[in-house]
């Protein structure tokens, strides 16, 4: 294992209970698990189960890619990076128009501290690497484009829960 | 099919969705989809419903025929 790999695992283990924690802050319980009621348990099976469908799809066609000999101008770790957060995507997006994306716990604004966070934490490294040219390793994108696809889902994802929150303006029906 | 006892039996006792929901605990979105007809409850949460607005399982959830 080189410096990178070692640097990777040890990000990726902070990043864990970093994560751990945030989810204590953001539940209105202080509780790591967010709740869900019975619908919201049935909607994610379907959600997780498109999710999976997704991935599979996804890492079907990368395999194509590398029996037929494709050089993508992509590093082969980004590539499956891409793949996980395809599945998560579908996973929010799927999640976001049933309304089951937020648990009962769940505290919206501070979800959105985290998310505006991570938006940050993303697009500095990302803008970063920009400027010093140092998108590339060994002529493939690397590194940052992780950085690039967090942001594409997260846009996704953010613009998704402002359709939807403006589409029930007009059609929720309540006494 | 809508659950129009329901919704009667919530606005009878002034609460909103959201109220009724989380005494129930469940989200409002869940109280709507059940007042919609979109989502059948487990028998649990009939229950709790009926306990909620002080009614019976017949008087919110069973479906009569038609004598016509």
């Amino acid at each position: 294992m080189n410096a990178t790999s070692y640097g990777f695992a040890v990000g990726l283990i902070i990043g864990l209970i970093a994560i751990i924690l945030l989810f204590k802050y953001a539940n209105r319980d202080g509780k790591i698990k967010t709740e869900y009621d019975e619908r919201q348990k049935a909607v994610r099976g379907k959600a997780y189960k498109y999710a999976f469908y997704t991935v599979v799809f996804a890492q079907a066609i990368l395999m194509w890619f590398n029996m037929t000999g494709l050089d993508l101008p992509v590093a082969d770790y980004v590539l499956q990076f891409i793949v996980i957060i395809a599945g998560c995507t579908v996973l929010a997006t799927y999640t976001i128009w049933n309304d089951v994306y937020w648990g009962l716990n769940n505290d919206h604004k501070k979800y959105q501290i985290i998310f505006a966070i991570a938006f940050v934490l993303n697009i500095l490294p990302l803008v970063m690497n920009i400027i010093h040219g140092s998108m590339y390793e060994d002529g493939k994108l690397g590194m940052p484009m992780l950085n690039a696809v967090v942001i594409i889902m997260m846009v996704i994802v953010f613009a998704e829960l402002l359709i939807k929150r403006f589409a029930d303006k007009y059609t929720d029906e309540e006494a | 099919m809508k659950n129009l006892r329901l919704k009667s039996a919530r606005a009878a006792l002034d609460l909103s969705q959201e109220e009724l929901a989380k005494k129930c605990g469940v989200s409002r979105q869940t109280m709507s989809a059940i007042e919609k007809g979109d989502y059948n409850p487990t028998i649990n949460l009939c229950i709790a419903i009926c306990r909620v607005l002080g009614k019976t399982l017949n008087d919110l959830f069973w479906e009569e025929e038609s004598n016509d």
